[in-house]
């Protein structure tokens, strides 16, 4: 009786799992055709290539060992990005790093710098600040700096936003007390739009 | 007249002066919360700073700056984006995105990352007195969360 009664509620539990793993299956491929559903009407986007050049960062100083923050901000318009290829009702859905290249802007180059860090940010109260570049350590004797840009890193939101606050940390290994430092910036981003 | 001249000439300078204290510039409230900041178990320093309309902390100060496996010094090697693994974790920014709510005095809107374990958790901040906050980290609703009280670090004869 009871080994019938166990495999009775063994078969039972079997045949709750099939049930629960066919609502599974199926809620799935709802999700998936909701999903897709989206993405078509989203439809794939056309691409651009964008670049802020000659961004003047500064770290005002006295400066300290360790990390110091310099900032700098540009202005983007899609309209002005695509000129003539603009359409009304064009926006930005995405933005993406290709490249960021620090160059020095002052006579002491690159001199006690350990770091940088590059991150974005933006008025968007939907956006939060992201890390999109750095070196670490920087290699020694360059007069540029290309910097390992994370290309997963969503920047469409602040992109979008018009204003676009970018940060400059530079690591520093003793403390500067006579001045500023001065570095430019030069970045390339991929819009999609 | 001279006397009547005088008088009107004082009262001109007067007037002048409060103008010209008038157009002192404001500091936004928020801004209070603008320093450096040690939170309760003084392994870390964090620099509290503006940029556009929010506030964000970044580390400035490690008690242990080397990782001792390594002996170099700490990355966020817990962030879960790889490609920001080796990104310095003295100088991260552990605190991001801080709106100052005029309403009830209080720092919403931002979150607070935990480099020990790569987590980003929701964060409220507020000040209990000039050198004291309380730092508020939650997951969904703050009734669920942990409060760490920091305070400010004052350097002699300096505010």
């Amino acid at each position: 009786m009871n080994r019938a009664g166990t495999i009775f509620e063994a078969k039972s539990v079997e045949s709750n799992l099939l049930a629960m793993t066919k609502n599974r299956l199926l809620q799935a491929c709802a999700m998936a055709g909701v999903a897709l559903t989206l993405w078509g009407c989203a439809g794939s986007g056309d691409t651009a290539n964008y670049e802020a050049t000659d961004l003047a960062v500064v770290l005002a100083g006295p400066l300290f060992e360790g990390p110091n923050q310099g900032q700098t901000q540009f202005t983007f318009s899609l309209a002005s990005a695509l000129g003539e290829a603009f359409e009304p009702g064009m926006k930005v859905r995405d933005a993406r790093i290709q490249s960021a290249e620090v160059l020095p802007g002052d006579s002491l180059g690159f001199a006690h710098v350990r770091s940088f860090v590059l991150s974005f940010a933006s008025d968007n109260p939907d956006a939060s600040m992201v890390e999109a570049g750095f070196k670490n350590p920087l290699p020694a004797g360059v007069n540029r700096v290309d910097l390992d840009v994370a290309p997963n890193v969503e920047l469409g939101p602040h992109m979008a936003a018009g204003e676009v606050y970018v940060v400059l940390d530079a690591d520093l290994d003793e403390d500067y007390w006579d001045g500023d430092r001065r570095f430019l910036l030069n970045l390339e981003l991929n819009i999609t739009y | 007249m001279i006397r009547t001249m005088s008088l009107w000439a004082t009262m001109a300078v007067l007037a002048l002066g409060t103008l010209s204290f008038d157009v002192q510039p404001q500091t936004d409230p928020g801004d209070k919360l603008l320093g450096v900041w040690e939170p309760s178990n003084g392994r870390a320093r964090v620099k509290i700073d503006r940029i556009g309309n929010k506030y964000y902390g970044r580390i400035v100060w490690l008690i242990e700056p080397n990782d001792p496996e390594t002996g170099e010094a700490k990355t966020d090697k817990n962030n879960p984006d790889p490609a920001l693994q080796n990104v310095p974790l003295k100088g991260y920014r552990m605190l991001k995105d801080f709106v100052y709510q005029e309403e009830d005095g209080t720092w919403t809107e931002g979150t607070i990352y935990d480099p020990l374990n790569g987590s980003t958790y929701s964060c409220v901040i507020k000040m209990t007195d000039e050198n004291t906050l309380d730092i508020r980290g939650y997951i969904g609703v703050q009734a669920l969360g942990r409060t760490d009280v920091w305070k400010r670090l004052v350097i002699p004869g300096r505010r």
